[in-house]
């Protein structure tokens, strides 16, 4: 499977479409600061990944996730060139928290809110004009996993061209029970840092448009191909990772894409800075990757994004693209002290590293120990 | 061909497939705790619990689960839930306790419930079942584009067996958001690919026909009518969605019995359609959820299982 990747769009903390984003990670600017939608008082982590669109502080809005997945989605039909009108376009969106923020508005505050707006298939038709639209909601590799059914989709010849997107919107039940948990909360999100203290959460949405192989080139840009994804479940406990799963998500990934681990060339990880995900993340690729392990170049984007949930996955693929077609590798920022697990691999640290990346591995974990991982070649 | 090899039933009055096709003024509630036991349901949310007990009597139904254990690999095994308004209430309950008390107001043991595929996770748990594991929350139509996804995840080879789960639960949060009573139940079904399901002996209750997803239920109908080769023996859909239903022929909306079905009402409707057809319906069923107000309208086909339906597909 070789599917081009033909347009791509993203919105999140450090920038409003795909070359903000990634200039910001290139330069090593994060974009966490002050919290700005929950009240300071109630929780004793202030600090958040948000994306700035509310017209003062403090003073929250509905609908804010669903403005994200309409810019990323918009950004990315443009890019490949199908404008704003998808009828007939499958568009299959990936998130952890659906427009559950606004729920929790209209339940607290009563803010104007119904049902039709939980799922993005409203917005979508009305904005697009696609009635061929699907909300999952896969916690925090969601992205990854409509990923993966949206290549199913094109492999299975029920459709030309798929959106694939992701988008998340922190919400305040999400971030408050972690906060209940963390009464000495996380200063900044430490990957693989022995001193990593937990995640901190962002907004994000991203998008990308994918087509058949078999077609004649319909335009856009070839930013890339997608390879193969593999989707595991756990099975074992709601919110803990397993490393078994997550290995063979890895594995079932490479099998998909006809691909071995030595042919990786970049490592983009899910990363989200908590003592258990990067533990359990780097043993599972130390045990996939074997002698191979030194090879590739390992990043992720999260300490400069925060853990944009159901977006991330999408969010690490879009930047996997720009990596391949700049040559730019954005740093583990925030990384001063790496784990004892992960000795021996390449890791990017400090600032950004130039390396040709042709084949590239993405994950996404999530609540449920639900696995998803992608690979990924260049144009 | 893609096969629905088991049925499995939670609603309020209704256990089985024949009692949910047959029910007019169903009363009582599903009790998890005697079909599960009591162990292990402490914590668990009502719609994880109404899941729980759906997915246990598919997967028994189907021949997949006897005596408590497994009959498969579950490797092999993907879940797919459908639930609009499963966590709604966690959700909606933490926030106002963050606003009254602080975040050392809220209990840790709604941190799994906050994420809205609690129910696929806990599912996936508790029977072992680590294939994809997917939640759709996508709005009116979510139920019947579970099983469309269902069935695309075996065509593409990624699990054998599909357990597709629908619930909603009932409480006073979602009643404001929907402006009624929902049903606090649901269904589930098993599908296989025919030739997995032939290997292992499994009895098929319908094969999986048509599907559409469109922007209205005119439109849907008549490409229906384009691809099945048969007109339908009887039909569930919302009443809205009647009028475009071939005349003359028995229908239902599921939603007049039980009140807001939501992202349970297509998994139920197939739950009924195969009690419709065990019950002699003379021909395939159609399945209608959406209607021409919402963002799409999805159908499905679910076709009586003929001797020929055991074979390989010939093509």
């Amino acid at each position: 499977m070789r599917l081009p990747i033909t347009g791509i769009g993203a919105v999140a903390s450090i920038g409003r479409d795909v070359d903000e984003v990634f200039g910001s990670l290139c330069a090593g600017r994060g974009g966490l600061g002050p919290m700005r939608g929950f009240d300071h008082e109630l929780y004793n982590g202030r600090q958040l990944f948000e994306i700035d669109d509310r017209s003062e502080p403090g003073a929250d809005r509905t609908l804010r996730a669903t403005g994200f997945l309409l810019d990323a989605v918009g950004q990315a039909a443009a890019d490949a060139g199908l404008g704003d009108d998808l009828s007939g376009i499958p568009v299959l969106v990936g998130t952890g928290l659906r427009e559950l923020r606004s729920a929790e508005l209209w339940w607290r505050d009563g803010a104007p809110f119904g049902a039709d707006r939980l799922h993005f298939g409203t917005a979508l038709r009305e904005r697009f004009g696609t009635a061929d639209t699907l909300t999952v909601s896969n916690a925090c590799s969601a992205s990854l996993y409509t990923l993966a059914l949206g290549a199913d989709m094109l492999a299975l010849g029920e459709a030309d061209t798929v959106v694939v997107a992701g988008v998340d919107a922190i919400t305040e039940s999400m971030h408050g029970l972690a906060d209940r948990v963390q009464p000495d909360p996380p200063t900044a999100l430490r990957t693989l840092d022995v001193n990593r203290k937990g995640t901190i959460l962002g907004d994000g949405a991203a998008a990308v448009v994918l087509r058949r192989e078999d077609l004649r080139w319909p335009g856009g840009r070839l930013w890339g191909r997608l390879r193969g994804v593999g989707m595991t479940c756990d099975a074992k406990h709601p919110t803990a990772p397993d490393r078994e799963q997550v290995a063979e998500a890895m594995r079932q990934a490479h099998r998909h894409a006809g691909t071995r681990p030595g042919d990786i060339d970049m490592v983009m990880l899910h990363g989200t800075g908590t003592p258990l995900n990067d533990l359990v993340e780097i043993t599972a690729y130390g045990e996939v990757f074997g002698d191979a392990a030194g090879g590739p170049v390992v990043t992720g984007i999260k300490p400069m994004t925060g853990h944009t949930s159901g977006s991330a996955g999408l969010l690490s693929l879009v930047v996997t693209l720009q990596t391949m077609a700049t040559g730019k590798v954005p740093p583990l920022v925030n990384l001063d002290d790496p784990i004892e697990e992960a000795a021996g691999i390449r890791l990017v640290r400090g600032q950004e590293a130039k390396h040709e990346v042709s084949l590239a591995q993405v994950h996404g974990f999530g609540f449920g120990g639900i696995n998803a991982v992608a690979i990924v070649e260049g144009a | 061909m893609i096969t629905v090899t088991g049925v499995g039933v939670a609603m309020p009055g209704a256990d089985s497939a024949a009692a949910l096709a047959t029910a007019r003024n169903p009363e009582g509630t599903v009790e998890p705790a005697a079909v599960l036991g009591k162990k292990g349901l402490r914590y668990k949310d009502r719609a994880t619990q109404l899941g729980l007990c759906a997915a246990q009597r598919v997967l028994t139904d189907a021949g997949l689960l006897r005596d408590g254990e497994p009959t498969v690999d579950g490797s092999r095994t993907a879940v797919l839930v459908s639930s609009n308004l499963g966590n709604v209430d966690t959700v909606c309950r933490v926030t106002r306790t963050i606003a009254e008390e602080g975040t050392h107001g809220v209990s840790p043991m709604d941190t799994p419930n906050a994420s809205s595929n609690i129910i696929a996770s806990e599912i996936a748990i508790r029977f072992g079942l680590k294939g994809p594991n997917l939640t759709l929350c996508n709005g009116p139509a979510s139920g019947l584009d579970a099983v469309r996804w269902g069935a695309a995840l075996l065509r593409s080879d990624r699990a054998d067996h599909v357990v597709v789960v629908g619930v909603e639960p009932d409480n006073e949060i979602v009643r404001g958001l929907v402006g009624g009573p929902v049903v606090d139940g649901g269904a589930a079904l098993v599908l296989e690919r025919a030739e997995a399901a032939e290997a292992r002996g499994a009895t098929v209750r319908a094969v999986v026909g048509a599907h559409t997803r469109g922007p209205d239920v005119a439109g849907n109908i008549a490409e229906l009518a384009e691809t099945e080769p048969e007109p339908p023996a009887a039909w569930f859909a919302p009443a809205a969605a009647a009028p475009a239903l071939p005349a003359g022929r028995p229908g239902r909306d599921l939603t007049a019995t039980w009140g807001e079905l939501s992202g349970a009402l297509g998994v139920v409707q197939c739950a009924a359609a195969i009690g419709a057809l065990d019950a002699g319906a003379d021909g395939p069923v159609w399945l209608v959820a959406g209607t021409d107000t919402d963002d799409g309208v999805a159908t499905l086909v679910l076709r009586r299982p003929t001797p020929a339906a055991a074979e390989p597909a010939l093509r």
